[in-house]
């Protein structure tokens, strides 16, 4: 018998908890899948769909939001009475977190993120890529079973052997057994980071900024010519490299390349990065006090001046319309 | 790093760091070896730290073709980048308005049976014959640091990935390797980090003079009518450097109407105003090149320093388990401007000191140590030691230096001092108000010359043609162990040379919003010379590898 451990996100099943059945069915028809999730999480019933001979309902509240700690606590107990030969996983942040612990408190030998699995005449071996993917290890497992295995992402996604369907899986509940030592550290419900990327290649119009600006505290003033002209704000390379605006606004060469229609650079003195980001802008309005600098070489129309006039005159003018 | 991490560890028989023309041809002669002598094969990995082998490659480089065509006799058949042989030598001696050819050229610099190659493309194509032999190049894997036990090297770890600024883990975070070898042979070229920390640890370069070195700016031009006619070697010495600067001036032609010229100066002159990039771009201007370039477009620039200490700078080479070769060894001929050859070398016998080694069972010193035998009583030794005060005698001055040069042609190299003393470039520094005196002098002294963007070009648009690229979020690969003598002690003393030496724009004093300035280091610039690290006054500056892959995409360079 082979156990497949399953992860839930939101109470689901992950899909990524299907490739691990999948990749499970190259060592094993008879497969007993454990779904960690709180009693009644939907989960359960997506696992009765799956190619599996058992489906193990571990329950316990703690499972909505577990940390490594309530899963190895909870599990151990599970493997190690278990008489199955190999206990899969996914490789994915969960199992990278606590399977070690599991493999280490119970001494049991781990092969983690695997890309393939073959059976040999008396063992199995197990392909992993080392060396930052370069080359590709076969690993054999030895040691007291069952032996621990996390498998790639991705890897063993449409491969399960066409085995025969086996009949529909057997349910049987267990509550997990959880100490109060392991349930000390609580996990919070993740929280989505709602920072707005920026896709500056879709802006019609951009105004940015380099060092002329000399320092953060000024970029207020080319922030209101932004929304003056209804633009997006970006930036030449010194500018995000001081983090005075985020990285995904600098335009460049190690920066994003843009094209729209109106481009205004302020204090961008035009050094080679940064007009290979923006050459192909359709209008090209420059404002430098330096008269020699390249900017000029490529700009629609050009205003040597103090930047620190004569942004907030075109502001100005632009908002008395 | 804080946490404790499971590496890969990957177990080779010989680990060569560095897939340079020293590191290729030493892995080459290892799968040569390994294919005549039978028996078990050998595992043979090459790290190199650039994208693709031959992208950290720079010379200028006329090639001495002997020790490839020990490596490979038939590597013409093979088709090797090194078509265009010399056609023609000369030596010009450059005032400011004339270029005065010299009625004879001095023998060493004569390079007939040579060819004009591009380096880059010379170790490209090493490289795949290297692969053809079933060696695994890793490219985009820098040696980070050694691995060492007690007096033994076992391995090198190779550099992290995925690090923030401040050398945290992002998503992205993949450990370096542990890549262990019964022999690991250094070819991390000219002021390896891994050999400098070998060197220094171990003690390699007591009793030896202080490795000199010079710093080689080039780049290569299109020009619209063939005035360098494809092999044509024109050497310059004089102007724009003073008597008192040693270097000169390469003017090479290629086919397809392209040249190469570039400038190499020495990393010790006493001024530390002295700005080896304007320096070069003052040598364009002259009448005689400014005609050869004219109406020409840059395709491409770089930079890379070379070490010229020669014979006596060569530190102890083998130590139990690591051997070392190439520029890292600091095989150079600075008389007759040529290393390639040498590294090639050196790599080999390197390589067929680490086969016997392996093959006896014993890669400790005792058993290596005929690799330093080899290259004393070989054709290195034979080649390099009766050159060896030349360069130290340009430490005197210009003209001392040709007048070493020519009386050593006599004397194989003797002298009443022998070796004449040297002295490592960073100590050679005197400071502004020694150089300059009068501060007014200074302002005069630092202003930039006028850039015209059609011949002469900031060093921001030069570094744009070396292709470099480093991962912006990425941590600085430049340590500077403590800013604050950038902004106090060195301001004063030096005026922080480190902005003019970099031919890259790295460094750069900036203001620090409270009416004083700070250093700031644009690393992601950076096109893998080691100025810096060489010439700093203070020491103070580590050039360290970055992410592996990062850094300049030098092609026919």
């Amino acid at each position: 018998m082979v156990i497949v451990v399953a992860e839930c996100a939101s109470g689901h099943l992950s899909q990524t908890s299907r490739e691990a059945v999948a990749a499970a069915r190259h060592l094993a028809s008879d497969i007993s899948l454990i779904v960690p999730a709180p009693a009644g999480a939907d989960a359960i019933a997506e696992a009765l769909q799956l190619p599996v001979a058992e489906v193990v309902a571990l329950e316990h509240d703690a499972f909505a939001h577990p940390t490594a700690e309530v899963l190895a606590t909870a599990l151990a107990p599970l493997l190690a009475a278990s008489d199955a030969t190999h206990v899969l996983w996914a490789h994915t942040y969960q199992a990278r977190d606590y399977v070690p612990r599991l493999s280490a408190r119970l001494g049991r030998p781990l092969a983690t993120d695997c890309v393939a699995i073959e059976r040999t005449g008396d063992g199995v071996l197990f392909t992993r890529t080392i060396f930052h993917g370069r080359l590709v290890a076969d690993v054999v497992l030895d040691g007291p079973g069952p032996h621990f295995v996390t498998t790639q992402i991705g890897a063993f996604r449409d491969t399960a052997p066409a085995a025969p369907a086996p009949a529909a899986p057997q349910l049987r509940h267990v509550a997990a057994e959880i100490p109060e030592a392991a349930l000390q550290v609580r996990a919070e419900p993740p929280v989505r980071d709602v920072r707005q990327s920026t896709d500056l290649t879709q802006a019609r119009r951009i105004v940015a900024v380099g060092r002329g600006i000399r320092e953060e505290s000024h970029l207020g003033l080319v922030r209101e010519l932004a929304a003056a002209l209804g633009a997006e704000i970006a930036a030449s390379r010194p500018v995000c490299d001081a983090g005075w605006l985020p990285m995904d606004r600098q335009i460049g060469s190690s920066g994003q390349t843009v094209a729209p229609e109106l481009y205004v650079a302020v204090g961008i003195s035009g050094a080679i990065q940064h007009i290979v980001g923006m050459k192909g802008s359709k209008t090209i309005v420059a404002i430098n006090r330096d008269p020699d600098a390249p900017i000029f070489e490529i700009a629609d129309y050009g205003i040597v001046g103090d930047l620190f006039e004569v942004v907030p005159a075109l502001t100005a003018a632009l908002t008395s319309r | 790093m804080t946490q404790a991490l499971e590496r890969e560890t990957l177990e080779v028989d010989v680990l060569i760091v560095g897939a340079g023309p020293a590191g290729l041809s030493a892995a080459i002669r290892l799968a040569q070896l390994q294919a005549a002598a039978g028996g078990d094969p050998l595992s043979i990995a090459v790290l190199e730290k650039g994208p693709e082998p031959g992208a950290h490659s720079l010379s200028g480089a006329v090639m001495d073709l002997s020790a490839l065509g020990e490596l490979f006799p038939d590597f013409e058949a093979r088709g090797a980048p090194v078509g265009c042989r010399v056609t023609g030598d000369e030596v010009r001696f450059l005032t400011p308005a004339r270029a005065w050819r010299l009625p004879i050229t001095p023998p060493p610099l004569s390079n007939h049976g040579c060819a004009v190659v591009s380096l880059s493309d010379v170790v490209r194509w090493l490289a795949a014959q290297a692969e053809a032999l079933g060696i695994d190049v890793f490219s985009g894997f820098p040696g980070s640091e050694l691995i060492i036990d007690g007096t033994r090297v076992v391995g090198v770890r190779t550099g992290d990935r995925g690090l923030d600024r401040h050398r945290q883990p992002t998503a992205l975070f993949e450990p370096g390797v542990d890549v262990r070898a019964a022999v690991t042979i250094l070819c991390d070229g000219v002021r390896g980090n891994l050999t400098k920390t070998l060197v220094r640890r171990l003690d390699l370069d007591v009793d030896r003079q202080p490795q000199t070195y010079s710093l080689g700016i080039k780049e290569l031009w299109e020009t619209p009518a063939p005035k360098v006619p494809p092999g044509r070697v024109i050497h310059t010495v004089g102007y724009p450097l003073q008597t008192t600067e040693f270097g000169g001036a390469f003017i090479y032609g290629l086919p397809d109407n392209q040249v190469t010229i570039g400038l190499v100066t020495g990393l010790g002159p006493a001024d530390p105003l002295f700005d080896p990039y304007h320096t070069f771009q003052r040598l364009k201007q002259h009448p005689f090149v400014a005609d050869l370039l004219e109406g020409g477009t840059l395709l491409k620039y770089g930079a890379k320093a070379l070490p010229e200490g020669g014979w006596y700078a060569i530190p102890r080479l083998a130590v139990d388990g690591a051997l070392i070769a190439g520029d890292a060894g600091g095989f150079v001929n600075s008389l007759r401007l040529k290393g390639i050859h040498l590294a090639m070398r050196t790599g080999m016998l390197a390589a067929e000191a680490a086969f016997d080694a392996i093959r006896a069972g014993d890669t400790s010193r005792a058993r290596l140590v005929r690799y330093e035998q080899q290259v004393r009583t070989g054709a290195v030794g034979r080649e390099l030691f009766p050159v060896r005060n030349v360069h130290q005698a340009f430490d005197r001055g210009f003209f001392t230096g040709v007048a070493f040069a020519g009386l050593s042609m006599l004397t194989g190299g003797w002298w009443v001092r022998d070796p004449i003393p040297a002295t490592a470039g960073h100590r050679r520094m005197r400071t502004v108000a020694r150089v300059h005196g009068d501060p007014r002098r200074l302002e005069a002294a630092l202003a930039p010359p006028p850039f015209d963007r059609r011949l002469t070009f900031d060093r921001l648009t030069a570094v744009h043609h070396s292709g470099t690229r480093h991962r912006e979020d990425a941590p600085s690969h430049l340590i500077v162990h403590d800013t604050d003598i950038c902004r106090t002690k060195c301001r004063i003393e030096y005026a922080n040379p480190c902005t003019r030496y970099c031919p890259a724009n790295v460094y750069e004093m900036v203001d620090d919003g409270a009416g004083g300035v700070r250093l700031q280091i644009n690393a992601s610039n950076c096109v893998h010379c080691k100025t810096c690290d060489i010439i700093d006054p203070y020491q103070i500056v580590d050039w360290v590898p970055p992410e592996g892959g990062d850094g300049p995409r030098f092609e026919g360079m």
